[in-house]
């Protein structure tokens, strides 16, 4: 019996290395700074491991059903320690806590284990053949186990199934033990039903690891996803709950359907209205259809045509009824002609006239979006526009990162556009910034078309006033040789996500 | 009581132990040799050179009669090219090039695949100085200077400009913007690279003695005021070491420079050289920065193909040189038809001889051979450039894809992304130009290990050098194409710019004129075009006194 004993050993110490490891690498992923993460999880572990071995003094009776008993809940914590850090990550105040209170609890487990393996097999062997065979066995075991995390485990099964491997091999052991001492053990009954019971679980945790990792992810978002895909160019993830329907791009919300309207009556329009009989629209991004919806509330409106490089997005908005209800079918219109290229390259090309351009793009978080936002891109709009074109662009929040949206204004006006800056409160977004750019002097209009929520003749004039919070401190034109909107643009985001 | 373990079964176990190990090792290493990236070795015809160099027969007569023109090109480079230009906007026409490879660019040639263009050697011009009235006129006339501003500074298409991010460099585990190294100085090297700074802005702002500017670009412009012609005599190291720069960041950086540059190190490369990469330049723009630079996917083969446009009628490619002779009232100018292996040949008024300068050694015969020039001082530094196709742009830490990306750790000059100046919002696989100058050891020594090693041997230099900067770099690899370089460019070593070897390279020998930048000691676009077009005004100037 003592060689299968000490086999035991070499697996509970691998187990207990693979836990450490894991702890350590989730808090890496989650948190970042892999050092302080590896250090503080090693630490707290080796620290809770001193404190299970103290505490096993206290073990006096039964030290076989303790360590059966310790066997099978290091399996179940242990084993589902991946998926519950990883879920809860999104869900509770403090991630540090719930990490280091798993960590910890881990760590009494694994710190009893050894004390009372020793004790179960003092009477078996002499004292120097008991130390030097314990601890050769998992001292073996925690090499095997730090060799085996970063070439196998974490490559081939990921974290989620490789914690719940592990946990079946404790839960085994448990097994094993009860099967070499079932002549002694009390409740045997109770504890091969427990042991049933968890490996059945830890199974199936392995098994559908792809499921719960879907889970984990659905847990950046508040509401349950109701649609995702990735295409070629983005992640598309739209979350409804009951009237709320969010789309997400990349994980940064594009629209909420509760307040869309204000977002989108208030890029519309403020210039749409303005022109006269306007004939030809020009829709740049903003493939989910909103902004035509508004366009199309216009009857002298003759063509749409929206230039956006996701087709699975638009086809989405256009096909799907569940989306498309949305838009009022917008898309659907015949006036509507469906482009799917780069604008950028679109419209170098492009020899038709428009008498209004509409710019929405993803805000200039990177450098391939920010050559969207500069001034060659906007002389390649204006070339575009009739003599009393406008554009306007959605330029991000005047408020979180005015820089950034003066920036905007800027580059439009060094390509000789007049500009007009203006903003309105979307409560999902916060205050958010538009410019327009006319080509001749703009006027705003005197009427809107019927059944706007948001915008109208009395209060359209509220939406130019800027307050002195939201007044620039660096002027700057954002050019393809300069990029300095996505370095404005990192920096104030980036300041706001720190201290929030 | 159980036995404990015997001594024999402990080595048993020892001994089984790493025989496990080891053909677990081996098997690893088949399987991943198996897995391992298509790599193809790409490059200039080699054989045709060596077989001129060796004194070998080539092709066979042909009883064509030789076509007669006014003057042959030889060499359709940045020089042959460029004479062709100036020749052709001075009304001439009656000329004809001939390349020894099946496509023109010489160290501008590119390629592209499915993914992107990009390529094979040089990679971008420097804003353009006032005295570079050549690179001047060409850009306007390509419509890369749009127009200029009211202070006269030019207005650049900014399609062509370098976009932002435009250089980043790896150090101490992440990306820094910019290539001077900033994480981890002492003050003292922060000191150090100010004062090199600001030497050197002072050095850019020197006018000589004959009122030329100290560092001109094509430096044949520069001053020869003895002050700093002298600065040619001593090596960059010395200069350095003299001025009390000892920062090893800053060594690192100007090292790198040189190697970008020059392909070889500091001590390789005179001082004269080494200031003129920092204060030769002083081109400007209205519409960026000082510093900035041209550059399109396909780097200068950009250039390449719009100067072979409207030559058609005039460029023989494929078709190796094998002899130029002055029969008294012609030269005739022997070539090979790569693909029928005839032998041909012009017989024209005058030659302008736009190959390496070397090779003019080979290749004049009777009393052309008779030339002043000591080709034995002439020094080529050896270059491997790869291309490598991505899946994805690569990841690493610290600051986003640039340009150029350069690590502090590598022997390489790191590489270009040829993709950077697309406008698409696009991500995905792109095309990555690699440059690795063989500069550590004597050029013979590192042309021979260049030419005779693996394109496998050298894939796998190259993977684990990017695996450096991006750990995960290899399984995103789609495709590695080499082209080495054997001679990939002169090297200003001590006393060579303004030394008697490069005086006497400038000099035509009868009707034969040369153009090539070997006979600047610096390879790049301006001094190869200023070079190219010297050549076509000496021919013409000739041509009209006769």
């Amino acid at each position: 019996m003592t060689y299968p004993l000490l086999l035991t050993a070499f697996a509970i110490s691998t187990c207990g290395l693979v836990y450490e490891l894991i702890a350590g690498t989730v808090a890496s992923y989650l948190l970042g700074d892999s050092v302080t993460q590896f250090s503080t999880v090693i630490g707290v572990y080796l620290f809770f491991m001193g404190i299970g071995s103290f505490l096993s003094r206290y073990v006096n009776k039964n030290i076989v059903l303790t360590f059966v008993q310790v066997e099978l809940l290091v399996g179940l914590v242990g084993g589902s320690s991946a998926t519950l850090l990883f879920i809860l990550f999104e869900r509770v105040e403090s991630f540090r806590i719930l990490l280091y209170g798993l960590v910890a609890i881990i760590g009494i487990l694994i710190g009893l284990e050894i004390p009372l393996l020793m004790r179960i097999l003092k009477d078996r062997l002499e004292f120097k053949e008991l130390v030097s065979q314990v601890f050769t066995f998992d001292y073996v075991g925690a090499l095997l186990a730090s060799l085996i995390f970063p070439l196998i485990l974490v490559p081939y099964l990921g974290l989620i199934r490789a914690s719940f491997l592990f946990g079946l091999l404790n839960v085994l052991v448990a097994i094993w033990t009860i099967y070499l001492f079932k002549a002694e053990l009390p409740w045997l009954r109770s504890l091969r039903a427990m042991a049933v019971v968890l490996v059945i679980a830890l199974v199936g945790g392995f098994a559908y690891s792809d499921k719960l990792m879907a889970f984990a992810e659905s847990s950046t978002f508040q509401d349950p996803i109701i649609y995702s895909t990735s295409t070629p160019y983005q992640r598309i993830v739209i979350t409804g709950g009951g009237k709320d329907v969010k789309l997400f791009l990349n994980n940064n919300l594009q629209f909420s359907s509760r307040d869309e309207y204000r977002y989108h009556e208030a890029l519309i329009h403020p210039a749409m209205a303005s022109l006269k009989h306007p004939r030809d629209v020009l829709v740049l991004g903003g493939g989910d259809g909103m902004a035509v919806r508004e366009i199309l509330k216009y009857p002298s409106v003759a063509s749409v045509t929206l230039v956006d490089l996701d087709s699975e997005m638009v086809s989405l908005f256009r096909d799907q009824p569940l989306f498309s209800q949305l838009n009022g079918d917008a898309l659907k219109d015949k006036r509507v002609s469906i482009i799917n290229q780069d604008a950028f390259t679109w419209l170098k090309r492009c020899h038709n006239t428009f008498d209004i351009a509409i710019v929405d793009f993803p805000d200039p978080s990177n450098f391939s979006l920010g050559k969207l936002y500069t001034d060659t891109f906007y002389r390649a709009v204006k070339k575009v526009l009739g003599p009393q074109g406008l554009v306007v662009v959605q330029s991000t929040s005047p408020y979180f990162a005015k820089n950034s949206f003066w920036c905007v204004v800027s580059t439009l006006s060094s390509v000789g556009f007049q500009t007009v800056p203006y903003h309105a409160y979307v409560p999902s977004f916060g205050d958010w910034g538009y410019v327009i750019g006319a080509k001749s002097p703009f006027q705003l209009a005197a009427s809107y078309p019927d059944g706007l929520r948001y915008v109208s003749a009395d209060t359209v004039n509220q939406l130019f006033s800027f307050p002195k919070d939201m007044l620039p401190t660096i002027n700057s034109v954002n050019k393809l040789n300069n990029q300095s909107l996505v370095h404005l643009f990192e920096s104030e985001w980036g300041e706001y996500a720190e201290t929030h | 009581m159980p036995r404990p373990i015997s001594r024999s079964l402990f080595l048993k176990g020892l001994v089984g132990l790493t025989a496990g190990a080891t053909v677990g090792k081996l098997w690893y290493d088949w399987m991943q040799a198996k897995a391992s990236i298509p790599c193809k070795m790409l490059g200039p015809s080699m054989s045709i050179g060596h077989k001129l160099r060796d004194g070998a027969t080539l092709g066979r007569k042909s009883e064509q009669p030789p076509e007669e023109c006014k003057v042959t090109i030889i060499g359709a480079g940045i020089s042959g090219l460029s004479a062709a230009w100036w020749l052709k906007r001075q009304g001439m026409t009656d000329f004809r090039i001939l390349e020894l490879e099946s496509h023109v660019g010489g160290n501008s040639a590119s390629g592209s695949n499915r993914v992107s263009a990009y390529p094979w050697g040089a990679h971008y011009v420097p804003l353009a100085n006032q005295e570079s009235q050549y690179v001047r006129m060409l850009f306007e006339e390509l419509g890369i200077i749009a127009g200029y501003d009211s202070t006269e500074r030019p207005i650049y298409n900014e399609l062509f400009l370098c976009h932002e991010p435009q250089e980043r460099l790896f150090k101490d585990g992440s990306f820094q913007e910019g290539l001077v190294p900033k994480r981890g100085l002492q003050k003292s090297d922060s000191r150090q690279i100010a004062k090199f700074f600001e030497t050197v802005k002072r050095f850019r702002d020197t006018v000589g003695s004959d009122g030329k500017p100290a560092f001109a670009i094509p430096l044949d412009l520069s001053s020869t005021d003895q002050a700093i012609v002298s600065l040619d005599k001593l090596s960059m190291s010395q200069w350095l070491q003299d001025n009390g720069f000892d920062s090893k960041p800053l060594l690192w950086y100007v090292n790198y420079c040189c190697r970008d540059d020059y392909g070889s190190a500091l001590e390789h490369v005179s001082a004269w050289a080494g200031l003129h990469y920092f204060a030769g330049r002083r081109g400007n723009a209205a519409n960026a920065e000082n510093n900035s630079i041209v550059t399109w996917p396909e780097g200068n083969g950009f250039l390449v193909d719009k100067l072979k446009q409207g030559l058609k009628d005039q460029i023989i490619s494929g078709a190796p040189v094998i002899a130029v002779s002055d029969s008294g009232s012609a030269v005739d100018t022997v070539f090979v038809r790569s693909e029928t292996g005839e032998c041909l040949s012009t017989k024209s008024e005058r030659v302008i001889f736009a190959a390496p300068r070397f090779i003019s050694k080979f290749l004049l015969k009777g009393d052309l051979a008779k030339s002043q020039v000591d080709f034995e001082a002439l020094s080529y530094a050896p270059w491997l450039v790869a291309n490598i196709t991505l899946r994805t742009v690569p990841r690493a830490r610290g600051t986003a894809l640039a340009w150029d990306n350069v690590s502090y750790y590598s022997r390489s000059l790191g590489y270009v992304v040829a993709t950077h100046q697309n406008i698409t919002t696009r991500a995905g696989e792109t095309v990555v130009t690699y440059y690795l100058p063989l500069s550590g050891s004597d050029p013979n020594v590192a042309r021979h290990e260049l030419l005779s090693t693996s394109s496998e041997h050298w894939s796998k230099v190259i993977v684990a050098d990017l695996e450096q900067m991006h750990p995960e770099i290899s399984k995103d690899i789609i495709a590695i194409e080499l082209w080495p370089w054997g001679h990939g460019m002169i090297r200003p070593s001590v006393g060579f710019i303004w030394g008697d070897t490069r005086r006497k390279m400038k000099e035509s020998q009868g009707k034969v004129f040369f153009a090539h930048s070997d006979m600047s000691g610096i390879s790049n676009f301006e001094e190869a075009q200023y070079h190219g077009i010297k050549a076509a005004q000496g021919v013409l100037d000739q041509l009209r006194r006769s």
